[in-house]
């Protein structure tokens, strides 16, 4: 079950080493004295609660690397286990001795049930905090789970604003709920728009039908009237679908200024190739949480398609050199530094972070510190995490569009690497 | 009688697992095995007894499991009535369906394929109707009291799947010997020759199909119970129709312990099989997969089955090889 080993044997050896250094260096006999009589009688009366400099602290990665979101399970996946890598690399929980994180991995198939099963499992296996689950169904039964053990569990992309209004205590989420996201991706679309000069007036929404896809489609389409679009059509699809020559089709008959996708990646991908194929023509495509629009992989595959997609969606702070550090760590590992991964990084790195402040491992003070937290080591556009109810209310998405076969931030001001191109050029 | 008796004994034996297996997970895995042992058994009785083989056994269990957590959220009604009118929906719905299919004669693949349109049908009316919270899904608030049909112990959710399961399996054992389960099977093996002798074959179906809805929508509402969240794939979804069959068919079908000893094979063995194979994505399944086309092929008739044909082979009357 436990698969990557305790990254910090070697390095843990080496951070000891360091603070023996210290130690001969800078303590008095009285306070080593002191210091020595203090473990010792932790020692001699137990303290169950604190882990031994040796012991790793096990965290639970519960993803769906299997079924019709394996694709990006395994980017969360391997976004957490880089995490990991990276704390066991800078010498592990120093509060408590340095130890590292030892990663505990679940498949919950695609699954809530299986998810709860394996979230139960991870507990029963001495999991300190679980970072899960991607979808948003699976994250509700993930953290419902863990919460009867009152497990800190950290969501890493699961967006349904039903995952932290359910007063779970242990639940908290770095990230933008589909409630703000929203709301930012209208009143940005109406700025977009106006600087425009207002070309666009019809709207359609294609998404999938799951949670994320059904309530963010919801919030869509009762915003977007109050700025002056008009959804002339919502159409829902399944998950998989692998034919969206029909819908296509619909889209080219109703003839929208803008068509908005949200939907998941393998079925983005689809649908902005068959709009390409069949030549269906739009003021421009705004995706929001488009699973490709915001996809190297997807651009680097389908240049054409995605020329000029905007999207609305998480995304790294493209001016933080953490950010960038990361991507290219990623990619030397081969991966696309796709949102799933950051996402997931960011989840690890926020409950290490807790941990290590809370220098134990305590899960009710674990959660404590990540009620109070202010972590900003996110490269993130967020600013301090403040948590509210389990909810960061800095966590916000950006706007980004593909222009000339790179993803640019266009919004918000402050991270933008470009400006907006809108309409989409003809031709 | 003496089927009786080992059965009680088997669900006895389990009942007492969770006074001395203090593994959460593993205890979690032996209810999800009498869970899938209650949905494969409920298949049986239609499937094994009625001779009426569903792909759409979804449409059930997803109507009970709808039926409670609407009942909770919309209409404040205790989910311990919304567990008995769950099953009584679910056999409502069933005797519909079975109406509609069996006034047209339809059998075998058409019947098949008829059940899988229903629960695809009602999928959809899921994701698009407002009081089922449509593609969202449908969130039952975290209330943790026995009153609520929420435990905060693992073994009252376990006892309560133990107590579900033993009265289907006890209704299977009172059909294998009673007379309604008499003209089930003759209906099963050859319909137009039980018309002849004066069974009611729409009659007997109506009833084989009433009975395996009601205990399919038992199941629903025991799932939407235990995890709190349905969403329209999760309640009407083929997974569960697949599960259904699939218990049944590998523990053999017709049987009385078929869809237990299905059940336990499929759970526990995949549960050893990602122990033993370790955490590579898809890896356990492919292995998973790979022995039960080897069991389907070597074994048609179920787990069951090879117990009868040991035992055939021991007394000499040699039909092991059938």
């Amino acid at each position: 079950m436990v698969v990557t080993k305790p990254k910090g044997r070697k390095g843990e050896e080496m951070t000891d080493k360091k603070h023996m250094r210290g130690m001969k260096q800078g303590l008095d006999r009285r306070t080593f004295l002191a210091a020595t009589g203090g473990v010792a009688a932790m020692s001699a009366f137990g303290m169950p609660h604190i882990a031994r400099a040796a012991d790793p602290v096990k965290v639970g990665l519960v993803h769906p690397v299997t079924g019709f979101i394996a694709y990006s399970g395994n980017q969360c996946r391997q976004g957490a286990l880089m995490a990991i890598e990276d704390i066991n690399n800078a010498g592990g929980i120093k509060s408590i001795g340095g130890a590292p994180l030892e990663a505990l991995l679940g498949d919950s198939q695609g699954k809530p049930d299986i998810g709860a099963a394996e979230t139960a499992k991870m507990v029963e296996a001495g999991a300190t905090g679980i970072v899960a689950g991607y979808a948003s169904s699976i994250t509700l039964a993930t953290t419902q789970e863990a919460a009867k053990t009152n497990t800190p569990h950290v969501v890493d992309v699961g967006v349904s604003d039903k995952i932290v209004s359910r007063g779970l205590k242990n639940t908290f989420r770095l990230g933008p709920g589909y409630g703000k996201i929203a709301n930012y991706a209208v009143d940005n679309l109406d700025a977009i728009n106006r600087a425009a000069d207002s070309p666009a007036k019809t709207v359609m929404i294609i998404h999938e039908e799951s949670a994320f896809g059904t309530g963010t489609a919801g919030l869509l389409e009762k915003r977007l009237p109050d700025r002056g679009f008009e959804v002339i059509e919502v159409i829902k699809h399944a998950n998989p679908t692998r034919d969206f020559t029909n819908i296509a089709l619909q889209i080219k008959a109703a003839k929208p200024d803008l068509i908005i996708p949200a939907q998941y990646y393998n079925e983005y991908v689809l649908l902005a190739r068959t709009l390409r194929q069949q030549r269906v023509e739009a003021a421009g495509i705004y995706s929001v949480l488009g699973g490709a629009a915001s996809s190297f992989k997807f651009v680097e595959e389908f240049p054409e398609a995605a020329n000029y997609i905007m999207d609305c969606n998480h995304w790294y702070n493209p001016l933080s050199k953490e950010a960038l550090r990361r991507k290219k760590a990623a990619e030397d590992k081969g991966l696309y530094y796709t949102y799933e991964v950051y996402l997931a990084y960011n989840a690890v790195a926020f409950l290490a972070d807790a941990i290590e402040r809370a220098g134990s491992l305590d899960k009710q003070a674990i959660n404590d510190a990540m009620a109070s937290s202010d972590w900003d080591a996110h490269a993130m556009p967020y600013g301090p995490t403040a948590m509210i109810d389990g909810q960061n209310e800095g966590g916000q998405p950006v706007n980004t569009q593909v222009l000339d076969g790179k993803i640019e931030v266009i919004l918000p001001d402050e991270f933008a690497t470009a400006k907006p191109v809108f309409p989409t050029p003809k031709g | 009688m003496r089927q009786l008796i080992i059965l009680l004994a088997i669900f006895a034996l389990i009942a007492l697992t969770p006074l001395w297996l203090t593994s959460e997970f593993w205890l979690n895995a032996v209810l999800l095995t009498v869970y899938a042992a209650l949905l494969g058994q409920a298949w049986n009785i239609l499937a094994g007894f009625g001779g009426q083989f569903s792909f759409g056994h979804a449409l059930f269990f997803g109507t009970g499991a709808y039926c409670v957590a609407v009942l909770q959220i919309q209409f404040g009604v205790n989910p311990w009535i919304g567990f008995v009118l769950g099953g009584l929906l679910g056999a409502l719905v069933a005797l519909a369906m079975g109406f509609l299919t069996f006034r047209y004669g339809l059998r075998g693949s058409y019947f098949a394929l008829v059940t899988l349109a229903f629960a695809e049908v009602f999928r959809i009316l899921s994701n698009s109707v407002s009081f089922t919270g449509a593609g969202e899904g449908i969130l039952i608030p975290l209330d943790r009291q026995a009153s609520q049909m929420q435990f905060t112990q693992l073994s009252s959710y376990f006892w309560l799947i133990c107590a579900i399961t033993l009265a289907c399996f006890l209704t299977v054992w009172w059909l294998q010997n009673g007379r309604l389960g008499a003209r089930m099977m003759a209906v099963r093996d050859n319909e137009e020759a039980a018309a002849a002798i004066g069974v009611n074959a729409m009659s007997v179906k109506l009833q084989a199909i009433a009975l395996s809805g009601f205990f399919s929508g038992l199941a629903g509402v025991f799932y939407a119970q235990k995890f709190l969240y349905l969403d329209p794939s999760i309640a009407f979804g083929p997974a569960v129709s697949v599960e259904s069959l699939l218990v049944a068919i590998v523990g053999g079908i017709g049987t009385l312990f078929g869809p237990l000893l299905g059940a336990a094979v499929l759970h526990i063995f995949a549960e050893l099989v990602r122990h033993v194979i370790g955490d590579e994505p898809g890896l356990s399944m492919a292995v998973y997969g790979s022995i039960l086309v080897i069991m389907v092929l070597f074994a048609p008739r179920g787990i069951a089955g090879i117990g009868r044909s040991v035992r055939s082979v021991l007394k000499g009357t040699g039909d092991a090889g059938r």
